[in-house]
C-alpha cells in the first residue's frame, strides 16, 4: 500500500545555503507525481529530503501524518547512478534490502528471484553489475528496490543516463511493475515527455518555486519552466 | 531486451590463435629461466676465479657452496624451528597490526570525534621508524619475544591504518545513501558497504605492511633474537660463515615472497568485483 507524503514549509540545503524554501506539497497515496525542473532547480534535493537522506533546516516532512527525520526501507530510493553494490551479484543485491529486515535465507532468495523475473533478468542472477548494460543496472535497481514492498518509492532522473530506446522500455516496465504494488511514486525528471508519459500529476520547480500543473501540456510545462 | 544479447560471450576463439599464444607463453618461460641460469653461471664463474675487477668476488662464496650450504641445513632441526619462529612473528605481529590498522582505521574515518582523539598521538608516533622503536621495546617489554612482535606490529600497522582510512573516506557516498534507503542502519552500512567497499584499499595496506613487517622482524632478530632466520643470518656473519648468510637471505626471500603472494592472493580473491584493466588481466594469465 502506499503511503502518503507531505512537506509543510520545508526548507531543504547543504552546509547552510538554502536549495529548497518554505515548500508546501502532499502527494496522495498511491499517487504518480513527476516532478520536473531544471538542472539546479532543488528536484535532487527534494527528493532526497522526501527520502530523508536530508533533514530539513525549517519546516516538517511527513510520511501519513508522521514527521520523520532519517532514511528508512519505506522510502525507498533509485539513483541516476545505479547505486548498486559492485560486489554483489544481481541476485545478492536485489535480496539486500529483505537482509537486512533480518528475513529468513530462503524466502529472501525466492522473493528477489520472483522480481528479478519481473524485471526480465531471469539467468542474470549471478552477474554482477559492471557485467550488465546501464539499462539492466537500473532493472536491478528497480527489483532491489521494490522488492521490500516499500509505501513510497522516490526516483531521481533514473533513466537519465539511457539510450532512447532502453528509456521507453523501462518506462514500460516501470508502469507494468508498479501497478501491481500500489506503492506511492515520485519521480525526478528533465525530460518534460517522460513528466506526461508516466505522471499522474506533475509539478515544475521553477526559479519562483513550486507549481503544480493541472491538464499539463508540453506547452504549459515548458512556460512554467 | 537491450544489453543482454551484448552479454553473450563471441565465438569460441580460433584453436590455432590459442596454439600460437601457447607458443609464445612457453616461448616466454624459456627466456626468464635462461636469464636465472645466466646470472647464476656468472656468480659461479666470478667466485671460482676470485675476481676482484672494482667489486670483490674473493670472499663471496659461489652457488654451489651455497647450495651444498643449503643441503646441510635442511637436514637439520634449527633450520626449521629458526624458520617457524620467524613465521610465528610476522604472523602474531602482522595479524595484530591488520586487526587494529583495520579497525581503527575505519573509526577514524567515520567518526569525526575517533578522529580527533586517536589521530594526533597516532601522527605524532608515525613519523618514527618502527626500527627506531627498539630501545622502547627493550625497555617496555619483559621478553625478546614480545619486545619483536611490538617492534613487526608497529612497522605494519601505519600502512594498513593509513590506507584504510583513506580507503573508507574515498567511498562514494551513493552506496551509502542506497543502503540507508533500503532501511540499512549504521550496522548496515558498515558491514555491507564500508569493509567491502574499502577493502580494494586495505589490501594495498596489508601488502605494503607485509613488506615492512619483515624488514622489521628481520631486523629486530638481529639485534635481539635467539632463534629466526634473522638472527641466524647474522650469526652466521659473526663467525664468517659467508655461505650460511646467504642461505639465511634467500630463506627470507622466499618467505617474504609467500607471505606476500598469500596477501596477494586473497586480496584477488575478495575483489573479484573490481573491473581488470587489460594490463592486470595480462599479468594474472602469467
Amino acid at each position: 500500500m502506499g503511503i502518503a507524503l507531505t512537506l509543510e514549509r520545508a526548507g531543504f540545503g547543504y552546509a547552510g545555503s538554502p536549495v529548497i524554501r518554505e515548500l508546501d506539497l502532499t502527494v496522495e497515496a498511491g499517487e504518480f507525481l513527476v516532478i520536473v525542473g531544471a538542472s539546479g532547480s532543488g528536484k535532487s534535493t527534494l527528493l532526497r529530503g522526501l527520502a530523508g537522506l536530508l533533514v530539513p533546516y525549517e519546516g516538517k516532512v511527513l510520511a501519513d501524518g508522521t514527521p520523520f527525520d532519517g532514511p528508512s526501507a519505506e522510502r525507498a530510493m533509485v539513483f541516476q547512478e545505479d547505486g548498486l553494490l559492485p560486489w554483489r551479484s544481481v541476485r545478492r543485491n536485489v535480496e539486500l534490502p529483505l537482509k537486512i529486515r533480518g528475513e529468513a535465507r530462503s524466502s529472501r532468495r525466492a522473493r528477489a528471484e520472483e522480481w528479478i523475473e519481473r524485471v526480465g533478468l531471469a539467468g542474470f542472477e549471478d552477474r554482477l553489475p559492471r557485467e550488465l548494460s546501464g539499462g539492466m543496472r537500473q532493472r536491478v535497481q528497480l527489483a532491489r528496490t521494490l522488492v521490500a514492498a516499500p509505501g513510497a518509492v522516490l526516483m531521481d532522473e533514473p533513466f537519465g543516463a539511457l539510450d532512447v530506446q532502453t528509456r521507453a522500455e523501462m518506462q514500460r516496465l516501470l508502469r507494468e511493475v508498479l501497478a501491481t504494488t500500489g506503492a506511492t511514486v515520485v519521480f525526478v525528471t528533465h525530460d518534460v515527455d517522460e513528466a506526461l508519459l508516466l505522471a499522474d500529476r506533475i509539478v515544475v520547480l521553477s526559479r519562483t518555486g513550486p507549481k503544480i500543473v493541472s491538464r499539463p501540456t508540453r506547452e504549459r510545462i515548458l512556460e512554467e519552466l | 531486451m537491450t544489453g543482454i544479447r551484448s552479454l553473450e560471450r563471441p565465438v569460441a576463439v580460433a584453436p590455432v590463435a590459442e596454439a600460437a599464444k601457447g607458443r609464445v607463453l612457453s616461448l616466454r618461460w624459456v627466456v626468464r629461466l635462461l636469464s636465472l641460469g645466466l646470472v647464476a653461471a656468472a656468480w659461479q664463474v666470478l667466485t671460482t676465479v676470485d675476481a676482484r675487477i672494482g667489486v670483490n668476488f674473493d670472499r663471496l662464496p659461489s652457488p654451489s657452496e651455497v647450495v651444498q650450504e643449503f643441503a646441510q641445513q635442511l637436514a637439520t632441526s634449527v633450520y626449521y624451528l629458526d624458520l617457524a619462529q620467524s613465521v610465528i612473528r610476522i604472523v602474531t605481529g602482522f595479524g595484530l597490526a591488520a586487526l587494529a590498522g583495520i579497525g581503527l582505521g575505519v573509526l577514524v574515518a567515520r567518526s569525526q570525534w575517533a578522529a580527533d582523539l586517536l589521530l594526533p598521538p597516532l601522527e605524532a608516533v608515525r613519523p618514527i621508524p618502527a626500527i627506531a622503536l627498539v630501545p622502547i621495546a627493550i625497555l617496555i617489554f619483559p621478553g625478546d619475544e614480545q619486545g619483536i612482535v611490538f617492534i613487526t606490529t608497529a612497522a605494519a600497522f601505519f600502512p594498513i591504518f593509513v590506507s584504510t582510512r583513506h580507503a573508507v573516506r574515498a567511498l562514494p557516498t551513493l552506496w551509502e545513501d542506497a543502503v540507508r534507503t533500503l532501511g540499512g542502519k549504521r550496522r548496515h552500512v558498515l558491514w555491507h558497504v564500508v569493509l567491502p567497499g574499502a577493502l580494494p584499499g586495505i589490501f594495498g595496506g596489508l601488502s605494503v605492511g607485509m613488506g615492512v613487517a619483515w624488514i622489521c622482524v628481520i631486523s629486530a632478530e638481529m639485534i635481539s633474537g635467539e632463534l629466526g632466520i634473522g638472527y641466524r643470518t647474522w650469526h652466521a656473519y659473526t663467525v664468517v660463515d659467508y655461505p650460511a648468510v646467504l642461505v639465511g637471505m634467500a630463506s627470507i626471500g622466499v618467505l617474504g615472497w609467500l607471505t606476500s603472494a598469500a596477501v596477494e592472493l586473497l586480496g584477488r580473491r575478495l575483489t573479484r568485483w573490481l573491473p581488470r584493466a587489460e594490463g592486470s588481466l595480462r599479468w594474472a594469465s602469467r
